[in-house]
């Protein structure tokens, strides 16, 4: 008797295999044939290519602020300009992007990128002392970068190895000596230390995921801008294309490191060495898309409301309230689209996505939902991106020929779009180009 | 003044229905203009009398059947004119800028006003049920031919309750002017001086009851309203509600209390019984309503239970409190009518059920729902809002005589807030639907009638002698029964047996 998979096989312009009969077989069809989990549209690309550009600007300011309060605020108890990194690391040359670097990937330049120097200067408003423009929240918002690296430590268990480690002795040891080192002229401090030393280790590791996260931001930040360039001079010809272009940089980044080290008095202590061995993509990128794109928690301000309403699960693996599900036309309903993220990237929108904005709904009025929803799509593309990496890391090529093959990559992805079955998933939205 | 000020005021809507219907077919924009600016007119005239107040007029018309044009102003009409006045231009305002049929339309509306402007200015009894009956006509057609789905039934329910209305009213004031034993006449000061038996004063009182009762409306004489409400266009729901069933309350105070002051001061307990029960008849509807306009309808019911509470006590302070329930419920569901002919026009229903998030700042309404939030705080008589001093003289110039029903109606008025607060949690809060939000935001154009509206209920809570400062002497003047803290003159009248409801 023949298997329906040979004789599939047996038909040379047949497809190796049947159909999917998954409820997302459409697009486990798609990501197939080498696609994304987002349709192949110009505006689609349009809308992903402009909000990555939105995205990357206030990106370069988060990585930044987040390495300067993990290795230089570190434990200040009261870290009340933790928000005002210091000119050095504004300075900090990007370890990825420009002429100068080393471990170059990208193109751009080193620096921050002139467009946040600029916002950082004047604002919304007018040129004021940066802390006028602070109080006024006329900033980069900061909160949202603290709240993704927030969720990162909170949801913890994301495979690699890096969670584990922040339980480890050695660890311990590391964490305490920066620790002391830091309250060296402060026994007030020192004798809190003593009398409750679990709570400044679990401040230090949330410092970690800190710095975790802006690693892993420091290497994106410079693939947008990039990608953003490269669609400017007409390179990218579909949405593929520009989630190819994420594909191969996770690989050429994936086995950068992530460290966390803490600069106090000019001596460097090292609390996550380089030496350990942590790389970008299993310690830094896959935790950050689960903890981020998909688990995060109910928004702060409506977590009572949603407690109440039986929304939030008992269980925190349950958890699904990151911008892959999150409903965007509440206020802030959701753990990320986050108006205040909303809010970094109004200010760079590239123009031709404002006058895209300009032409649907309230236009100008409701921009800040309109590109919440282009960056629901986007983060599609970019979790699209992982999805195929992983692929491509752990089972077999697109083209590979041997049916058993290819239904290993079948049961991937579907087992992957499984996690689109749940009701807020907005999967089902984005392949409309009406959700807006 | 000169008299004509007071031709002038039913001059101008009868002008402007005809001007109206005489425009060129096209823009509705300017017919609504047009519109809009004769109701203006007569709201700036009849500031006008209240600054310089006009002699009545007294002309010929039909001297044998006692129907002469007599018009006048005083402390009880003045204000309700002005509302009128007020309400007519708000309504118009309302209306959407693409109306269809609008020469009709609004000219239909500016026949409304003009049988109400008719019948509080009206003088002659006769001339009153001419201007009450005429009322009848073009609100019918406009739910007849503007109304929702179920126009129809409406319509014909609120012709068939409208229509005994009138006939009631028709049949008391020929009574009131037959059965009088100092001769015939229509003329409102012969009507108070009438000299008449105690059983034709329980008949004509009966008649009266039923007539203005249906108008009002109140319990069990409401069948029309909610359905009539729920299918009304905006702007004629709006007159309905704000200036039409108003009518019933003027002529129970006007006719019943000041032209059969002992038969109402027999039948008020019964009478004050209705109000309390329709009070809360209305409040516990209002709570289980599933749709916006049907809520707003028995909302409406429960607070006109307030008033004929008042009417029943019949003292200078509820009399008063009257007046001023009239003028700020006039207000308040105007404004909430115009706020859900808003949220209607832009998400296509008021149905509570459909509704939820509308207060989200990007996708929603949220003025709207701001302006919806304070309506529904004043109906709930939230201090510093229209309705609280209204109330507040009701409910304590009712205590003293009908202390049980007052409680009641205390009771019933706290159910406001029940309403008024899972209305707006429904409505307002939750998340807003991706598939429904698609609506253009609110212009101001289409907000300022409803912004005006929330001025003025502000204002009128802020200063309540708005509301109370018109009509206090009129009132007074009035009162069946003293009010012992506060007017320890006042007359109080006996009870006459032959005048109970038999």
């Amino acid at each position: 008797m023949t298997t329906p998979i040979a004789a599939v096989a047996n038909c040379p312009s047949a497809p190796l295999i049947p159909p999917s009969q998954h409820p997302w077989a459409e697009v486990i069809h798609r990501l197939e044939a080498g696609g994304s989990m987002l349709p192949d549209t110009p505006e689609n690309l349009m809308q992903i290519i402009g909000i990555y550009k939105a995205y990357a600007v206030p990106m370069d300011f988060y990585w930044r602020d987040l390495l300067y309060i993990a290795e230089q605020v570190f434990l200040d108890p009261l870290p009340a300009f933790k928000y005002f990194p210091s000119q050095e690391y504004l300075e900090r040359p990007n370890a990825y992007a420009g002429e100068q670097s080393k471990l170059r990937l990208w193109r751009g330049g080193e620096q921050a990128h002139p467009e946040l120097l600029a916002f950082m200067a004047r604002g919304e408003t007018t040129a004021m002392p940066k802390l006028l423009h602070h109080l006024w929240h006329d900033r980069i918002n900061m909160e949202f970068a603290e709240a993704c690296a927030q969720a990162m430590l909170w949801h913890q268990a994301m495979g690699g190895r890096f969670n584990d480690y922040l339980e480890s002795e050695a660890y311990r040891a590391n964490a305490d000596r920066a620790i002391k080192a830091y309250f060296r002229r402060n026994p007030l401090m020192l004798g809190l230390y003593q009398a409750f030393p679990e709570m400044f280790l679990e401040k230090v590791k949330q410092l970690s995921y800190y710095a975790n996260l802006g690693l892993f931001w420091e290497v994106m930040a410079p693939v947008f801008f990039e990608m953003s360039d490269i669609y400017d001079e007409g390179g990218f010809q579909g949405v593929p294309d520009a989630m190819n272009f994420l594909v191969k940089g996770i690989f050429a980044v994936a086995g950068r490191p992530i460290y966390h080290h803490v600069f106090i008095d000019g001596e460097c202590i090292e609390i996550i060495p380089k030496a350990e061995g942590f790389t970008w993509l299993y310690e830094a990128a896959l935790p950050y898309v689960e903890a981020v794109f998909y688990r995060t928690s109910p928004f702060r301000g409506t977590k009572s409301y949603n407690a109440q309403a039986g929304q939030v699960p008992s269980h925190q693996a349950d958890f699904h309230y990151g911008i892959l599900y999150a409903d965007v036309y509440p206020v802030g309903s959701a753990g990320i689209p986050p108006t205040l993220l909303m809010q970094d990237m109004v200010h760079f929108l590239p123009p031709y996505l404002k006058e895209l904005y300009k032409q649907h709904r309230r236009g100008e009025q409701d921009q800040l939902i309109q590109l919440g929803i282009t960056f629901q799509r986007s983060m599609y593309n970019v979790t699209s991106a992982v999805i195929q990496a992983l692929r491509a890391a752990l089972f077999y090529p697109l083209d590979d020929t041997d049916p058993e093959h290819l239904l290993a990559n079948r049961r991937f992805f579907e087992g992957q779009m499984d996690r689109f079955l749940r009701p807020e998933a907005r999967l089902g939205a984005i392949q409309s180009q009406d959700y807006r | 003044m000169a008299p004509p000020l007071l031709l002038l005021l039913l001059a101008l809507p009868l002008a402007g229905a005809l001007l109206v219907f005489a425009l060129p077919q096209g823009d509705a924009t300017r017919v609504r203009s047009v519109a809009a600016l004769v109701a203006g007119a007569q709201l700036l005239f009849t500031l006008l009398c209240w600054r310089l107040p006009p002699a009545d007029l007294h002309l010929a018309w039909v001297p044998k059947l006692g129907l002469e044009l007599e018009l006048g102003l005083d402390g009880l009409s003045l204000p309700l004119q002005l509302l009128v006045a007020l309400l007519s231009t708000m309504a118009i305002l309302a209306a959407p800028a693409n109306q269809a049929r609008p020469r009709l339309f609004f000219a239909l509306l500016l026949a409304t006003n003009l049988g109400v402007s008719g019948a509080f200015l009206a003088r002659n009894a006769l001339l009153f049920v001419l201007a009450f009956e005429l009322v009848l006509i073009p609100t019918t057609l406009l739910v007849a031919i503007w109304g929702g789905e179920r126009r129809a039934g409406a319509a014909i329910r609120f012709l068939v309750y409208g229509s005994v209305s009138g006939l009631s009213l028709l049949a008391a004031v020929l009574a009131l002017g037959w059965f009088n034993a100092n001769g015939f006449g229509f003329g409102f000061n012969q009507l108070a001086a009438a000299d008449l038996s105690p059983t034709a004063q329980r008949w004509i009182l009966a008649l009266l009851l039923l007539g203005f009762g249906l108008k009002l409306p109140i319990v069990p004489l409401h069948g029309w309203q909610p359905f009539t409400y729920a299918q009304a266009p905006t702007p004629v729901v709006m007159l309905l509600g704000g200036v039409v069933s108003k009518l019933g309350a003027y002529g129970l105070l006007r006719f019943a209390v000041g032209f059969l002051p002992d038969a109402w001061a027999a039948w008020s307990p019964w009478i004050a019984i209705a109000g309390a029960v329709s009070a809360v008849y209305g409040a516990l509807n209002a709570i289980a309503q599933s749709d916006i306009r049907r809520l707003m309808a028995y909302s409406s019911l429960g607070h006109m239970g307030l008033l004929v509470l008042a009417l029943a006590a019949a003292t200078p302070m509820s009399l008063q409190g009257a007046v001023a329930q009239i003028l700020a419920h006039g207000l308040i569901v105007a404004l909430l009518f115009a706020c859900v002919g808003l949220i209607e026009r832009k998400t296509g229903t008021t149905a509570i059920p459909e509704l939820s998030g509308l207060l989200n700042p990007l996708r929603g309404l949220p003025f709207t729902l701001g302006m919806l939030l304070l309506a529904l705080m004043a109906a709930a008589g939230i201090p510093g809002l229209a309705a609280f001093p209204a109330e507040l003289l009701v409910f304590e110039g009712s205590w003293t005589v009908f202390p049980k029903a007052t409680l009641v109606s205390l009771i019933a008025s706290g159910f406001t807030a029940v309403y008024a607060v899972r209305l707006f949690n429904r409505v307002g809060f939750g998340r807003l639907d991706n598939g429904r939000a698609h609506w253009p935001a609110t212009g101001w154009s289409e907000r300022a009638p409803a912004l005006v509206l929330t001025l003025l209920v502000i204002a009128a809570g802020l200063w309540p002698t708005a509301l109370t400062g018109w009509s206090g002497s009129a009132t007074a003047a009035l009162a069946l029964r003293s009010q012992p803290l506060l007017s320890p003159s006042a007359p109080t009248v006996a009870i006459v047996p032959e005048l109970l409801p038999s």
